[in-house]
């Protein structure tokens, strides 16, 4: 549902690329089925990346939409691993679904505010430069760089 | 993670190469996500007992396995929990168990066991995988000492056992076929030095103008050899003949030791095991826990009766043979012990049970002359003198002995001859 939501959030405004929007939801939908039904979390991130990516099919340029999206494309990704998370599990106690949703929800929020305010630090920005696109490619780097840092060394203290 | 990770970073370069900065804000929730579950983390404490209310119970019946699972950790964790178990045990529920944990907190999680077959099962260790509140780490691993419960074979109550030829000088309950004091009338004689006058059967002494006494039977014990073949069995997914020899000879070891004689075991087969002959109670429980480590050994090893020890085989003993009679060498050692003159008598667990015609006519065929050798075997058995019981499944063992009994009352004249 919260798919089906997302894609008519780019369906509405698509009007010369619909059909790409529309073959792209379809894209997702079979990816995120197939990646629920055979437990493949892979899939499933192939589901969120392609819907990420129709969300360029809008031709409201305006930003403010995007960081909703995103958090409706966590929420999206979280649910269908928790899905394969909790496949082989017999019983499972309410609380467990309920609290990481919950969890997961309060990130997402807090991942759209954050987005917010990039979109609103974009729209004041001078306009697009060499600089400005190296500092941007410099952060980005960064900061998937120290989360890849922080994995590694979790991952490596468990092992 | 990865995955996350990926997303996230795609969005980003995806941001930058194409110049729109949505895909940067699409990416962010995944970047805040990835780094907020990684910051709040932490390794799990995790501490699993396994505890059942009962260690012995019969096969088919139930008992509860309580796991406990406490998390000495500081955040929650989700935790699913599974048990190992052993093969012929069914856990319900048989999937895991998810379910959340405090900081600090700890649960309980009600399993049912039921064990298929007898035997020795164990129950766990716990298979945990728990996860960060946010699902972004995973730990797994084994937690818990497993707990072993034995199931006892189920047995059928016996009403008439096969009856010994020759008895032990030990009191019991068969009347033997010597003569002394017992309650047993057996003849009348003419009185003796030493006889009791109590004896005296004064209607005859009258008759006949003499003294007479009454002679009787004793009561005596008998010795019973258990004899297992496990030297091969017939599965099938129901279970196997080795199952229903134990359930029989658990039977008749209970029914043989209530009416006072003494029971003795030979598991015969790849491996030999054995139990001297006893007595009682203890002997009882002896002869079953050793039942339920018997088991199907393969072994090209050719063995005969001199493989088992003497004082496991006392003479004048009753060997009760439990066997599928699938095997070459269980063939020969049964021939062997009758023709060193034990009373014998071969409880045949039916293979034919556990194997199916086949769907076409050459395998009709097949099966056809397999039974039919198998009654021709089984006639050779007899010609020897030795009584033959076929113990179908699910049938009853009582009206099998019932026959071996007729046929050793006709089949008595013969072996003396």
């Amino acid at each position: 549902m919260l798919l089906a939501a997302l894609a008519a959030l780019v369906l509405a405004d698509a009007s010369t690329a619909s059909q790409l929007a529309w073959l792209g939801a379809a894209v997702a939908l079979v990816f995120l089925a197939i990646g629920m039904a055979l437990g493949s979390a892979s899939a499933v991130h192939v589901a969120v990346a392609v819907l990420g990516g129709i969300f360029l099919l809008r031709h409201d340029t305006r930003l403010l939409l995007a960081p909703v999206y995103g958090a409706g494309l966590l929420l999206v990704e979280d649910l269908a691993i928790q899905t394969i998370e909790l496949r082989g599990v017999g019983v499972v106690a309410l609380d467990v679904v309920g609290a990481r949703t919950a969890g997961v929800l309060a990130i997402a929020t807090i991942g759209a505010v954050a987005a917010a305010a990039g979109a609103l630090a974009v729209t004041a920005a001078p306009g697009r430069s060499v600089a400005l696109t190296a500092l941007g490619a410099l952060a980005a780097v960064a900061a998937v760089a120290v989360i890849a840092w922080v994995a590694r060394r979790r991952y490596r203290a468990s092992e | 993670m990865r995955g996350l990770i990926a997303l996230a970073g795609a969005g980003l370069v995806g941001a930058l190469a194409s110049g729109r900065p949505e895909l940067a804000l699409i990416a962010m929730p995944f970047l805040v996500f990835a780094g907020v579950g990684l910051v709040l983390a932490r390794e799990p404490r995790l501490a699993v007992e396994i505890e059942l209310d009962r260690t012995r119970l019969l096969e088919g019946s139930d008992a509860m396995a309580t796991v406990r699972v406490r998390n000495d950790g500081g955040g929650p964790v989700q935790i699913e929990v599974a048990l190992l178990r052993s093969r012929n045990l069914t856990l319900d529920p048989a999937g895991a168990v998810g379910i959340l944990l405090r900081a600090g907190g700890h649960s309980e999680l009600a399993f049912d066991v039921r064990p298929q077959r007898w035997g020795s099962h164990a129950v766990g260790p716990a298979v945990v995988r728990a996860r960060d509140l946010l699902g972004v780490t995973t730990w797994e691993g084994r937690l818990g000492r497993r707990a072993d419960v034995r199931a006892f074979p189920r047995e059928q109550r016996l009403r008439e056992l096969v009856a010994p030829l020759r008895t032990q000088p030990f009191l019991g309950t068969h009347v033997a076929r010597v003569r002394g004091e017992g309650i047993e009338f057996a003849d009348i004689r003419p009185f003796r030095a030493g006889d009791r006058v109590r004896h005296i059967n004064w209607r005859a002494t009258a008759r006949r103008g003499a003294p007479q006494v009454n002679d009787r039977h004793p009561e005596h014990s008998s010795d019973v050899v258990l004899l297992l073949d496990t030297f091969e069995e017939a599965r099938d997914r129901a279970g196997g003949t080795l199952d229903d020899a134990v359930r029989a000879a658990a039977a008749l070891a209970r029914a043989c030791l209530a009416r006072r004689d003494r029971v003795a075991l030979v598991d015969f087969g790849g491996t030999l095991h054995w139990l001297e002959p006893a007595f009682g109670a203890t002997q009882l429980y002896r002869i079953i826990d050793a039942l339920l480590s018997s088991d199907i050994a393969f072994s090209y090893a050719w063995r005969n009766v001199d493989s088992i020890p003497l004082r496991v085989l006392p003479s004048g003993a009753l060997v009760l043979a439990i066997s599928p009679l699938l095997d070459e060498r269980s063939l020969a050692m049964v021939t062997d012990l009758r023709r060193r003159g034990f009373d014998l008598t071969v409880i045949e667990v039916s293979p034919l049970d556990h194997a199916s015609p086949g769907e076409s006519g050459d395998d009709a065929v097949a099966f056809r002359l397999w039974r039919l050798q198998r009654e021709a075997m089984r006639a050779r058995l007899q010609s020897l003198g030795i009584g033959v019981a076929v113990w179908a499944r699910d049938g009853d063992l009582g009206p099998a002995l019932e026959g071996v009994n007729r046929f050793r009352r006709s089949a008595r004249p013969a072996m003396r001859a």
